[in-house]
């Protein structure tokens, strides 16, 4: 923001700073424990009058001088320098507030490095007990230089009172500085034992090096209770969102802290071995293992420190990349490359999106992510990624995943970073957007309007079901759309024929082998804990056959039909065809045909951000990499152990904890449904998981996700509505508001939805309050909030959302018209698809019905054609209210 | 894009602006003393390796061999005082500077540990005369000479505001200052004032040592070094002074009279060491380079502030006054010198029945 960034892309992340900071960190721990060691020992030398063991301290000594003074003293330096060149803003921060305490340690490690000078050159030649004064003034300088130092470094991770008082001493003495001290201590005593090791190891004389060698083991072993105690100490003195942190959010400390474990064990036990009396040519080796153990262990434990920092350089008060909490509101209005004083691009326009995604990659990011370097590597992290999931992933920074800094700057900007990583550095290029498919001839069944006495009428009850298809591991939509039918027979007084007759239907040839396509048979005895005949569907209707009559709708239906959008050839075609005949039941008479195409697509964006290739034809179907790495993330988020399962082979159904009101629509009721426990459904967790990540954006980001875009594969939403410049959200909402609602409704049945809630801000409502709660697939928006009276809606103010219908009877596909006889769908299509559609496919392909009885694709009777049903004209309204007005948009017929 | 644009708004001090330029000039000073001798002493023990000459660039080599990893060593500790209160005071123009050049800013520190491991090992094998002791010392000086011209460097592009637009060419911190005109003669100045005061380093040892032929000569040598070094200032300095910007050299010939003063005492004090060195008062030397030194330090830090005269002043630096920590690092510092001469005391004391 402040500083221009050093941009060495391969030793981004701070590697330099880890790299140094260790080996610097290892030393200088050895500098305070070593310096006590020193004294100790030629105490020890002095009281048991063995020269030789004050010639072992000598030797001691130079080795601890040229390794402490030189060395130690330098990578400090060192580590000044590397920090100020990474982070300037936080250095100079630390600097300006700690300046005297940086000062007063300088004091120390001046009396510290006369102290060891004189010390080493001293040696035998001044009186012991002077001598042993000099020891003694080293090690108290150099523990106070870690005294200094340490409550730096703590007050890194807990500010403490500072946040509001900004007062040196409060930042100083903050919560985590003493246990913080006293485990270091301790360290540094473990550590003068384990350096021991290896100038003893070098000791001439058997005995001696063997003594001297139980000795370190003694200096290793004595303190280690202790550090144990300090590091509990340690853990349990953290707030308690940076103790969660370390515990449970960060992807960090999950590896470093089994390390950290594992080396104390190491180190616990390779102390009492070295103990034993051994041959020296595995002693020597053993005490560089050793020494290498302590380097790792002391490592571990400065990464899970930083780690429970995340995402702050300075908790609380300065983001890892020198963001200070207090800036975001200002960048996020000018944009970050604007605020930021270094940077060269300073907008981004349509021809420089890479070089400013690069620009905004150096300023937020590279501080903690290299580019192919050795240190957290953003290539690997983001391979998974489309541009729009980057994008996606970006936006979702801060809120769920607490671990990393939000994302400053404007949406652009954060498009550009999205396609810099997407597209620069994986070279992912964005698909050509794909040719339209090929229009299909739609064969439109006769009708005789002077001698057909039937009008038989078809529909899938769902505009566009959605499967998912990767049975094999996951399922969360079982293949199966539902088909409803109506029988009237033509007269002055039509009627709705229910009795006496058999509505079969038959799904066009080329889809009637689903099961050859799709594992969802194979698996079903796992999935559900029975056996599904192939080709069938849950409740047991099959590609062809006869539908049942429902009472309640006053119509026939097949739910359940397992279609596919998978053609017995290869390809992807998501409106196969039905044909449906009415015939006799006494006389097999054939009393009416019809057809109709049923929406069924498996083309879910899905993999835009969890990685993996469409499984069909390139065009749709979620793969096996996709979907297992949709349970590695759930795994990883919510400690699942998903992914393991279903390698295992035994898939996942989602609903078996995300219980969902939609499983009733999908026959989904038997089998292994549980109690939800606490868990939220299906509909609620999806959306408002992924609201996290898709919030914010223009425009209709359902479309990143469900197949309704009208340039993707299936197009889903086709009808009038989308004609007229409508999208999902002018009746859903946005995806904040469509989650909110979902997710207060799981509020209101005592569900936690907080983490998920906090960071979704309501576009179409003024706040959260504002927005009804609602049932999934129960309760959706009512086509009458804008129709109000079935009328013209007021133009420009698309009203759709937040007015729920009351329950599932209320829903367009279940609803009639006011007689009751009639259903809406049966003269209006389908949902997303009512007449006038156009479908990708083939134009009329969504309008058979209409057509084959109107030769026109409007709703039935529409410009009071009432005699398609009534042989005659009509004069009131008696299915509906502004039923006789003539059609409004009759500019879309003339396209 | 106006290079002013760039400088990065500063941090928050915690006490008076004075205190921090009074105490960066004072650690500097002590530092560049430090600096100097160990620099200086270094360059005339490899120029001795060099000559061959065996006798007296033996015995002052022997002297230097010993003292080098105590001179390396608080060079690095008064450096870090220095460069502590710069960081405070002008901060957002060294961060920068820093970050320009970082590959070789961060460099310094490997290259300080190989020269300073060189000098060690120069020191350990001295006695045994290898063959190898002219590669050591050279490695450590030459590492030296570099690691002060990469200091020279920083110094100066941290002032030179103008050159940092170049980072958007070289982001990578492979900056350096080259292209500015005082950058060598600024280093040779500096060189030269090393090797001074090396040479005095070298004579004040001997001179305060035991009485004898070896330590004289060693004096001989020294005051030689000295004497030519501070003459040869003379042209070193003018073609330093001749090569700053012509507003901040005026300031030094006359338009302030503070800064004219300054530096034409001083130029009468050299005048004077040129003098006193020809006559090899070793004392009297020292005395004068110390208030020499400490002169050129203010007159440093002169130039620095007229650099940034145009878009800098320490006094409209924000303060969130908190006195406590100084009175605490003064405190410290107080303890620190007496538990320091409380330990060379005893060092010196030496013991014979241990011996």
């Amino acid at each position: 923001m402040n500083y221009p960034v050093w941009e060495v892309f391969s030793a981004g992340g701070g590697f330099l700073i880890a790299l140094i900071s260790i080996v610097h960190v290892y030393v200088a721990h050895f500098a305070v424990g070593g310096g006590l060691f020193l004294v100790m020992t030629e105490r020890k030398a002095y009281r048991e009058n063995a020269m030789d063991i004050l010639d072992y301290v000598k030797t001691h000594t130079r080795f601890f001088l040229l390794l402490t003074l030189v060395f130690g003293g330098l990578t400090g330096v060192g580590i000044w320098f590397v920090i100020a060149l990474y982070s300037p803003s936080a250095t100079s921060r630390l600097i300006h507030v700690f300046l005297f305490g940086w000062a007063a340690e300088w004091v120390c490690f001046t009396v510290e490095i006369t102290a060891i000078l004189l010390y080493y050159y001293t040696f035998s030649k001044i009186s012991r007990s002077r001598h042993l004064i000099l020891g003694w003034i080293y090690f108290i300088s150099a523990w106070l230089s870690l005294f200094l130092i340490n409550g730096i470094i703590a007050f890194m991770l807990t500010p403490g009172e500072w946040i509001e008082t900004r007062n040196f001493w409060h930042g100083f003495f903050n919560p985590s500085m003493f246990p913080s001290l006293f485990f270091r201590t301790a360290v540094a005593l473990v550590l003068a034992g384990v350096y021991g090791f290896v100038t003893a190891s070098f000791i001439k004389k058997d005995a001696l090096r063997e003594t001297m060698i139980r000795y370190c083991a003694g200096w290793l072993l004595l303190p280690f209770g202790f550090m144990i105690l300090f590091a509990v100490w340690y853990v349990l003195a953290l707030p308690e969102d940076i103790r969660a942190m370390v515990l449970e959010y960060s992807p960090e400390t999950a590896f470093y802290g089994k390390a950290f474990v594992v080396l104390l064990a190491v180190l616990f036990c390779g102390g009492l071995v070295m103990a034993i009396r051994m041959p020296h040519a595995v002693k020597k080796p053993m005490a560089f293992f050793m020494l290498a153990a302590g380097l790792f262990y002391l490592g571990s434990f400065e990464f899970i420190r930083e780690a429970g920092r995340r995402p702050y350089i300075i908790s609380n008060h300065m983001f890892s990349n020198s963001i200070e909490p207090s800036q975001a509101e200002k960048i996020n209005k000018s944009g970050i490359l604007k605020a930021a004083k270094w940077s060269r691009t300073k907008e981004v326009t349509n021809d420089n999106t890479i070089e400013a995604g690069r620009a905004v990659f150096s300023l937020e990011c590279l501080a903690c992510h290299s580019v192919g370097g050795p240190l957290n590597d953003i290539a690997p992290l983001t391979e998974k990624y489309s541009a729009s999931g980057m994008e996606a992933l970006i936006t979702g920074l801060g809120r769920l995943n607490t671990y990393m800094p939000p994302f400053f700057g404007t949406e652009k900007e954060k498009k550009a970073l999205a396609e810099f990583i997407a597209k620069e550095l994986h070279g992912k290029i964005e698909p050509d957007r794909p040719a339209p498919p090929a229009k299909r001839k739609t064969d439109i069944p006769s009708f005789d309007p002077d001698s057909d006495e039937y009008v038989l009428l078809a529909w899938s009850a769902t505009g566009m079901q959605s499967i998912s298809d990767c049975s094999d591991i996951l399922v969360f939509q079982p293949p199966g759309t539902t088909i409803h039918a109506q029988l009237i027979k033509r007269g002055p007084l039509p009627e709705v024929i229910t009795r006496n007759v058999e509505i079969a239907y038959s799904v066009e040839p080329g889809f009637k082998n689903p099961s050859g396509q799709v594992s969802f048979w194979e698996n079903a005895p796992d999935i559900y804990g029975r056996s599904v005949e192939p080709d069938t569907g849950l409740a047991g209707f099959g590609v062809q056959g006869k539908m049942a009559h429902k009472k309640e709708l006053n119509a026939f239906a097949a739910e359940q039909v397992p279609v596919v959008p998978y053609p017995d050839k290869d390809g992807f075609m998501p409106y196969p065809l039905f044909n449906v005949k009415a015939v006799d039941r006494n006389t097999g008479d054939i009393l009416a045909r019809t057809s109709m195409a049923a929406g069924v697509s498996t083309e879910l964006g899905c993999k835009s951000c969890h990685g993996g290739e469409w499984r069909v034809s390139g065009k749709a179907g979620i793969s096996e990499a996709t979907a297992m790495d949709i349970l590695e993330t759930h795994d990883k988020n919510e400690k699942t152990e998903l992914a393991a399962r279903a390698e295992k082979g035994s898939p996942v159904r989602c609903a078996e904890c995300h219980t969902d009101p939609a499983g009733k629509k999908n026959g989904d009721t038997d089998g292994k449904r549980s109690d939800s426990g606490g868990i939220l459904n299906f509909s609620a967790a999806i959306h408002g998981f992924h609201a996290n990540y898709l919030s914010g954006k223009t425009g209709n980001t359902c479309l990143e996700c469900h197949p309704s875009r009208s340039t993707g594969k299936a197009g889903g939403l086709r009808d009038i509505h989308m004609a007229t410049g409508l999208d999902c959200t002018d009746c859903h909402g946005t995806m904040e508001d469509h989650s909110i609602a979902l997710l207060k409704q799981e509020r209101e049945e005592g569900k936690s939805v907080d983490r998920l809630m906090e960071h979704l801000t309501p576009v179409h409502a003024e706040s959260v309050d504002e927005i009804n709660p609602r049932t999934p697939w129960v309760q959706q928006p009512d086509c009458l909030n804008c129709h109000l009276d079935y009328g013209p809606p007021e133009m420009g103010t698309a009203a759709g959302f937040n007015k729920w219908t009351d329950d599932e009877k209320g829903l367009y596909r279940m609803r009639s018209e006011e007689l009751g006889m009639v259903m809406c769908q049966a003269c209006h299509g389908t949902t997303h698809a009512v007449y006038p559609a156009e479908n990708m496919y083939g134009e009329n392909r969504d309008n058979i019905p209409a057509m084959q009885y109107q030769k026109t694709p409007l709703p039935l009777g529409t410009n009071r054609n009432c005699s398609v049903c009534h042989t005659m004209d009509m004069d009131f309204e008696i299915h509906h209210e502004n039923m006789t007005t003539p059609f409004r948009n009759d500019w879309i017929l003339d396209d | 894009m106006p290079a002013q644009a760039l400088i990065p708004a500063p941090d928050i001090l915690p006490v008076h602006w004075g205190w921090l330029r009074l105490l960066l000039v004072f650690t500097f000073v002590l530092h560049i003393l430090a600096m100097n001798a160990m620099l200086g002493s270094g360059i005339i023990a490899f120029v001795n390796t060099l000559r061959k000459g065996g006798g007296t660039g033996d015995t002052v080599n022997r002297g230097i061999s010993r003292k080098l990893p105590f001179t390396i060593a608080f060079t690095v500790n008064f450096g870090v005082a220095p460069l502590l209160f710069l960081q405070a005071l002008y901060g957002q123009f060294i961060y920068t500077s820093s970050v320009l050049m970082g590959v070789f800013w961060l460099s310094i520190a490997g290259l300080v540990i190989i020269a300073y491991y060189s000098a060690y090992i120069y020191n350990f094998r001295f006695d045994k005369q290898h063959a190898s002791s002219s590669l050591y010392i050279g490695i450590a000086v030459v590492l030296m000479l570099m690691v002060a011209f990469l200091f020279t460097n920083n110094m100066t592009l941290m002032l030179n505001v103008d050159a940092w637009t170049r980072y958007f060419d070289t982001p990578d911190g492979t900056m350096l200052n080259l292209s500015d005109p005082v950058l060598f003669p600024r280093y040779i100045h500096f060189i030269t004032a090393s090797a001074a005061v090396g040479g005095l380093f070298i004579a004040l040892a001997a001179r305060l040592g035991a009485k004898g032929p070896e330590n004289e000569a060693r004096i001989d040598l020294g005051m030689k070094w000295f004497t030519y070094a501070t003459a040869f200032q003379f042209l070193a300095g003018t073609v330093f002074l001749l090569s700053l910007p012509g507003e901040i050299r005026q300031l030094f010939m006359g338009q302030d009279t503070f800064a004219t003063v300054l530096l034409t005492a001083g130029i009468l004090l050299a005048a004077a060491l040129v003098i006193l060195g020809f006559k090899r008062k070793v004392l009297s030397c020292s005395a004068a380079v110390l208030v020499l030194v400490c002169g050129m330090a203010v007159i440093r830090d002169l130039v620095r502030q007229a650099y940034l005269d145009p878009f800098f002043n320490p006094a409209d630096l924000p303060v969130r006054p908190e006195y406590s920590p100084m009175v605490f690092f003064l405190i410290t510092l107080f303890a620190g010198l007496l538990v320091i001469g409380y330990m060379l005391r005893i060092a010196a004391i030496r013991n014979r029945e241990v011996q």
